[in-house]
């Protein structure tokens, strides 16, 4: 059957994601990502069930449960109920040998053995030691069908597998044509074909709506009044014709679309619509060579404005960083004259502070003295003076 | 090629049991991957007589990333954008809410739903949804005519 298998699965092994089930399973036993029965179920914190490998998929891709988005992280992600692994597994399925002829159906679970060590169709490896054919099981027994064997009729080596398959093209064979069962040798074969006159065949213009098909001896008959035979160079005209004229209406069309905003206003209505639309329609059509030069000067035009406005944008961004450096600078420089200013007054300050407090010193002095041997009335004088000079004091603080 | 089990396991049971006014198919045998859907206007809606068709792309990802959804149709739609692109903006076919578990048959039905009542929360043409809500006659003739001029 299958000439080579890959060499190095000696067995194949069952894709349980591509079986055919024998009954369609319930709803319930699908899993929401590959709408398939499941396959190693495993159940989310939110209590949704998938396949193992679905699962793990989508996680891959985003951290939420498939079914109602909630956060879901790989460790909320257990091992189903055995119940549900049981009613999956128990499904019944066909062989996926089924195709070249297994009509054995069983359990899920139980298929891979079944496939592995019973099944008649299942591919394995050829019995004869050094060959690495593939055979069918039911074939195994006899001699290894991959050995060559010449070809009794072209001397040929051919393999015993292809011999069958060799036949129908062997060139010292000959075949019957399908159409009119003469025999014609195999190499001819294929010239015959293109002129066999029971070959049933379709008009010359079925591609432009004639139904008829006869066989080929016949149909000249019929090609001699067909309609759509005596109209095929015009139509075919026309073909060509409206292929060219749609490429230019599509050129055209997406001019206009860099042109005139394809979106209508809403405020214009349903009569302003219609109005662009016919506009479409009637500017295919109309478009002569001066309305085309017209449009493409318009679109060199605005191209050019746009760059210019482009062009003075960026001048008009570079002039704002300049004047911010300059603000900036300026802004620097009276920063800095403003602190030699302030250290200036600073000292001044400090000059101040201490002529002040030597002149107190000494006038403290003067007034103590005198104050003693004097009345109370010049006491209260010696006190006004104090407070003055504390007074000022203060003020040469506050500057 | 788990992707694949999937969508063709999806196929045959669309086709099993397809939609009312939703057809779809491959656009060929050997890619998956690719969906033709077919969209009849639903009567008693503006788009009512119309055809419409669609592309439905499913990434190499599905079913871990949404499919896309494409009107090759022009449609006058608040959740359809009016572009060479024509994408239908569904709420479940953003990545950030899609879900493994939505089924293809499921995102055609809400398309489908979609012709019936759209979705102006949705929308991604925003002057044709603020249209739908305050002037529905003027939305409903715009409608009609391009449903009548594209969709026949």
């Amino acid at each position: 059957m299958a000439p080579s298998r890959s060499s190095k699965n000696s067995l194949q092994s069952v894709d349980l994601r591509a079986l055919d089930y024998l009954t369609s399973p319930s709803a319930n036993l699908l899993c929401p990502i590959c709408h398939a029965p499941l396959i190693t179920p495993v159940q989310t914190r939110c209590l949704h069930t998938f396949c193992s490998a679905c699962i793990s998929l989508s996680l891959e891709r985003s951290l939420t449960c498939p079914v109602d988005r909630k956060p879901l992280n790989h460790d909320d992600v257990t091992p189903a109920p055995i119940m549900i692994a049981n009613l999956v597994n128990d499904l019944v399925v066909l062989c996926p040998n089924r195709e070249k002829g297994c009509t054995t159906s069983c359990a899920r679970w139980l298929v891979e053995s079944h496939v592995r060590e019973d099944c008649e169709f299942a591919a394995i490896k050829c019995a004869k030691e050094g060959c690495d054919g593939m055979v069918e099981r039911r074939e195994a027994e006899g001699e290894c069908v991959h050995e060559e064997v010449e070809c009794a009729f072209c001397q040929g080596p051919i393999r015993k597998l292809d011999i069958e398959i060799h036949y129908k093209e062997c060139p010292k064979l000959s075949s019957d044509c399908r159409y009119c069962s003469k025999s014609f040798p195999n190499p001819e074969l294929g010239a015959h074909k293109l002129i066999c006159p029971d070959e049933v065949i379709d008009c010359a213009a079925s591609h432009f709506g004639c139904s008829y098909s006869s066989r080929r001896s016949e149909l000249d008959e019929h090609l001699s009044h067909c309609h759509f035979v005596a109209l095929t160079p015009i139509l075919q005209l026309h073909t060509e014709r409206i292929e060219t004229l749609e490429l230019e209406n599509k050129a055209v069309r997406q001019k206009l679309d860099l042109l005139v905003p394809p979106r209508p206003l809403p405020t214009q209505g349903s009569g302003a619509n219609s109005s662009t639309a016919n506009d479409y329609n009637s500017a295919g059509r109309d478009m002569t060579s001066e309305m085309q030069d017209y449009t493409y000067h318009l679109y060199s035009e605005y191209e050019q404005l746009r760059s210019d406005v482009e062009r003075l944008n960026a001048q008009i961004r570079e002039l704002d960083v300049k004047q911010d450096m300059a603000r900036f600078n300026e802004g620097l420089r009276y920063n800095d004259e403003m602190a030699g200013v302030r250290a200036a007054i600073n000292g001044l300050r400090m000059q101040l502070h201490w002529l002040v407090a030597s002149r107190r010193e000494t006038g403290a002095g003067g007034a103590g003295a005198a104050a003693g041997p004097r009345s109370i009335g010049g006491s209260s004088v010696g006190g006004d003076g104090r407070r003055m000079s504390v007074d000022s004091a203060r003020q040469v603080v506050k500057l | 090629m788990a992707a694949v089990k999937r969508i063709t396991r999806e196929l045959a049971e669309f086709s099993n049991n397809p939609l009312p006014g939703v057809s779809a198919g491959l656009v060929s045998e050997k890619d998956v991957f690719k969906w033709n859907v077919i969209l009849t206007g639903p009567k008693g809606s503006p788009y009512s007589g119309g055809v419409f068709t669609l592309n439905l792309n499913l990434p190499t990802e599905y079913p871990f990333k949404p499919p896309t959804l494409n009107f090759t149709t022009k449609i006058y739609h608040p959740n359809v954008s009016n572009d060479d692109k024509g994408s239908m903006c569904l709420g479940i076919l953003r990545s950030d809410s899609w879900k493994p578990s939505c089924k293809i048959s499921q995102v055609l039905e809400m398309a489908a739903g979609l012709l019936n009542e759209p979705n102006v929360d949705d929308a991604v043409e925003t002057s044709i949804a603020d249209e739908y809500k305050n002037s529905p006659d003027s939305f409903e003739k715009t409608a009609r005519e391009w449903t009548r001029q594209y969709a026949k």
